[in-house]
């Protein structure tokens, strides 16, 4: 178990590096640079110089990659080239407001997949299971850039139910000025993650319901309710946490389709812009952030698997 | 299920009770909601790159000097009156007896001898150091000065008295005053900051301290910039309390917001196609004013191609239906070009006007060349439909004459950079240019500017002559000269100069955009009825 660990912490560790290598060559090989002069503005090439003087960007890629890599062990991730600011002060000013808008998405989400899920699962081929196969597909394929315009249309606009720009009005920013200014975003996420889930959850309880175990329990005399609870979920829980997991990473880089339509200040649309401009130290830092969450996602996914199911356990 | 919906119901209610917008009723500030595609990234002013800063810091600042929305000739501001010597070499300044900082500080000659120096300092990073290279002793300072600070002196900047200053340049350059657009910095607070770490200071995020008809109120990182009138503007206090300077990245969310009334004013690119829609609205306005941007096709006539034959650049550039351009892609809005020198200029040539396609003409010109049918390729950027649309209607009519034109459409930095490496034979771009009909920055072979590498030294000569003048008479005689060698030699094929198209609630009123700036009267702008956004 703990060799398993160590080996999967190393294995971790290389990937990060992976990642920062390929992510620094590529930001650099790809064409443009934080400076890029838009020829629609005058520009100064002596001024550009020195610019990239002062910030060490004149000097060959190796070195580059050295310095930023040794000040990032030490914790200094570096300042942006666009806002002039430390890119940590940066990241940390936008999360929470990401993450009120994907953690709330996803736990929503994910209870109304459960409770959908398991609902249609057991009514199978129902027209209620029917059409939820249909909404999860349309909800997948619809574009949430689409829907998020039309939800503003009717919703902020023929019917100004709620406000479509931002996180707060100009100078309010009260809790239910905050919580009507999350409503629209929240439907966009929420009708594509509870799509995308309720198939997952639908497709792993009927494959547990099929199980000769159930219909065991079944006729052992137990109720529909406790052969549900006690023998379909925990099994047909692998798939599900799975799934789970890896939205994980997704809630921290943020909704960033839904972050622009609604012009949500979260850290999706800071991405955006920063991978635009060409910032390299704010590029590195959220692509190394990112693929730390991932490993952590699947490492979490692995131990709670083990908690999980007793049969992982005793191979592990 | 069942017992949820009339709480779901209830929550809605709620939550749509909520909105937050003040009702606005007499005696109350009035306030204005203006959109933006993105947020300021810098509100010091000699640190603007981009757009947003640029507008966000015509709030915050007051420039040195103006120039007139209608004939781009320079006019006081910060500086009240000037005064230029026999030589046209000294040029006496003096600022506003009234112009004070908002700590309260008096504006003065050492404010601007400061931020002059600082432009021409050698750690200095802005764009402003074009317009300072004229002035005497500005190269030396720049190639030379030792210490970390803007300290030290100018040999063409004397501060003559606590608001008169002088500037005398190397030699004469009628443009100068035109240039001086720049707002200050303030020397009490700035002048023990290394100039180096200037751009990263505090004060260009703060900005604890500025001069404009707006003082700073809060900026919020991705969300809006707020700005409370300035009581000790020079020129009065700005009659709106309030302006929300909002970052709405998506433009169609824009339009809606302006039409449910949350929004006053969408500046500047508002897209050809909402225009329509926003006019059947009768709370809503649009202007429009022309603007210092051309779009054009460069030809890169450094690579070896057919191109380098200038019957084939001809035969090309009589392709071009410039009148169609303007009236079926941008709807109007927007001015056919024929040559760099635009209409807003005081030495633009109407005479230029005539269009002139001839497909007959065009492809005898071909032939002639030597080139019965040929193969060339355009590069343009990915996201503008226009310059699509261009690409679309080039590739058609040369497809008349013989000429297969491949269209490629790159990202926008691919695209800068196949343009800044000179790797593509046609190229639709786009380019700014000054109020000062001087067209050295991008025609002069020696310029920094000239990133077609045009080379005339008939040009070059023209136009170092007429920047030399004072009269716009002499000035408007040469430059139209310098023009009509440029278009003998066809370096690129003018299309048109896009007007700004700015929508805005019927309440506002007063609202005179400038060709470089939508802000140039903002102290002026009134709400009727006091009334603001609801």
């Amino acid at each position: 178990m703990i060799f398993q660990l160590v080996r999967r912490f190393t294995q971790t560790l290389l990937v990060l590096f992976g990642v920062s290598v390929a992510t620094f060559l590529t930001m650099h090989w790809a064409p443009g640079h934080p400076l890029q002069a838009n020829p629609e503005l005058r520009l100064d090439p002596t001024a550009v110089e020195r610019w990239l003087q002062l910030r060490n960007l004149d000097q060959p890629l190796p070195a580059q990659y050295l310095s930023w890599l040794s000040r990032m062990l030490r914790g200094d991730f570096g300042q942006s080239l666009l806002y002039n600011r430390p890119v940590i002060e940066l990241i940390r000013e936008r999360l929470p407001s990401t993450l009120l808008l994907t953690v709330t998405a996803f736990l929503i989400g994910l209870f109304l997949a459960l409770v959908v899920g398991i609902y249609v699962a057991k009514k199978q081929n129902s027209w209620v299971d029917r059409m939820v196969q249909v909404y999860s597909l349309a909800g997948i394929s619809v574009p949430g850039y689409w829907l998020g315009i039309v939800l503003i249309i009717c919703f902020a606009y023929r019917f100004p139910l709620f406000s479509a720009v931002g996180m707060r009005t100009p100078g309010d920013g009260s809790l239910p000025d905050i919580l009507q200014h999350m409503v629209l975003p929240l439907i966009v996420m929420v009708f594509h993650n509870f799509a995308y889930y309720v198939r997952h959850v639908r497709s792993a309880v009927l494959n547990v319901l099929n199980l000769d175990f159930v219909r065991a329990a079944k006729a052992r005399g137990l109720t529909d309710k406790q052969v549900m609870l006690w023998h379909v979920l925990p099994n047909s829980a692998i798939p599900i946490v799975t799934i789970a997991a890896l939205s994980l990473p997704v809630l921290f880089t943020g909704a960033m389709m839904a972050e622009q339509v609604f012009a949500w200040p979260g850290i999706g649309r800071f991405i955006v812009t920063s991978t635009m401009a060409r910032d390299y130290p704010v590029i590195m830092t959220v692509n190394l952030y990112t693929a730390a969450l991932v490993a952590i996602a699947n490492f979490l996914a692995d131990v709670l698997y083990l908690f999980i199911d007793p049969r992982l356990r005793v191979k592990a | 299920m069942r017992r949820l919906l009339p709480l779901l119901c209830l929550l809605i209610l709620i939550l749509s009770g909520c909105h937050g917008y003040k009702e606005h009723g007499a005696g109350q500030e009035s306030e204005l909601h203006v959109a933006a595609i993105a947020g300021p990234v810098t509100l010091n002013p000699i640190f603007v790159r981009d757009s947003a800063s640029a507008e966000v810091a015509s709030l915050l600042h007051a420039s040195l000097l103006i120039t007139d929305p209608d004939t781009l000739e320079p006019m006081p501001h910060l500086v009240s009156s000037w005064d230029v010597l026999g030589d046209n070499l000294t040029y006496i300044f003096t600022l506003q007896e009234n112009a004070y900082w908002t700590d309260g500080v008096s504006i003065t000659a050492e404010d601007a001898a400061f931020t002059m120096r600082v432009i021409c300092h050698p750690d200095y990073t802005g764009w402003l150091f074009l317009p300072l290279r004229y002035v005497a002793g500005a190269q030396e300072y720049k190639e030379n000065h030792q210490s970390l600070f803007a300290d030290g002196l100018i040999e063409g900047i004397e501060v003559l008295g606590e608001k008169t200053f002088s500037v005398t340049l190397k030699e004469p350059y009628a443009p100068f005053l035109s240039l001086l657009t720049f707002p200050l910095l303030p020397a009490h607070l700035l002048s023990a900051v290394e100039v180096g770490q200037l751009e990263a200071h505090e004060y260009s995020l703060k900005l604890p301290v500025s001069s404009g008809p707006y003082l700073l109120a809060e900026w919020d990182a991705d969300e809006y910039v707020h700005v409370k009138a300035n009581p000790d503007f020079f020129l009065g206090k700005p009659e709106i309390d309030h302006i929300y300077y909002r970052f709405i990245p998506n433009v169609e969310t824009q339009v809606i917001e302006l039409l449910a009334g949350k929004l006053d004013l969408i500046p500047t690119a508002v897209k050809v196609e909402d225009v329509k829609l926003l006019q059947t609205d009768p709370q809503i306005k649009i202007y429009t004013n022309p603007r210092l941007v051309y779009d054009y096709i460069a030809i890169n006539t450094n690579k070896d191609s057919p191109l380098q034959d200038r019957r084939v650049r001809q035969a090309l550039a009589t392709l071009v239906n410039r009148r169609e351009i303007v009236d079926n892609v941008l709807l109007g809005y927007a001015d056919p070009l024929y040559g760099p020198l635009l209409p807003l200029h005081f030495a633009y040539d109407e005479s230029l006007q005539a269009e002139t396609v001839d497909l007959a003409a065009a492809r005898e010109l071909l032939v002639a060349a030597g080139y019965n049918n040929l193969q060339l390729n355009l590069i343009f950027n990915a996201g503008n439909l226009v310059r699509e649309n261009v690409a679309l209607l080039l590739k058609e009519q040369a497809a008349k004459i013989g000429i297969e034109i491949q269209l490629s459409l790159l990202e926008w930095e691919a695209f800068l950079a196949a343009v800044n490496e000179g790797d593509y034979e046609l190229a639709i771009l786009g380019r700014g240019v000054e109020a000062d009909p001087d067209l050295s920055y991008h025609w002069h072979s020696e310029s920094l500017g000239n990133a077609l590498g045009y080379k005339n030294e008939e040009v070059d000569l023209l136009l170092e002559q007429a920047s030399r003048l004072t009269t716009q008479r002499e000035r408007t005689f040469l430059y139209r000269q310098a023009q009509k060698k440029i278009l003998e030699d066809i370096p690129a094929i003018w299309l048109y100069s896009r007007q700004a198209i700015h929508a805005a609630t019927a309440t506002l009123e007063k609202f005179r955009p400038h060709p470089e700036s939508v802000f140039f009267n903002v102290h002026e702008w009134t709400l009727k009825g006091g009334e603001g956004s609801q």
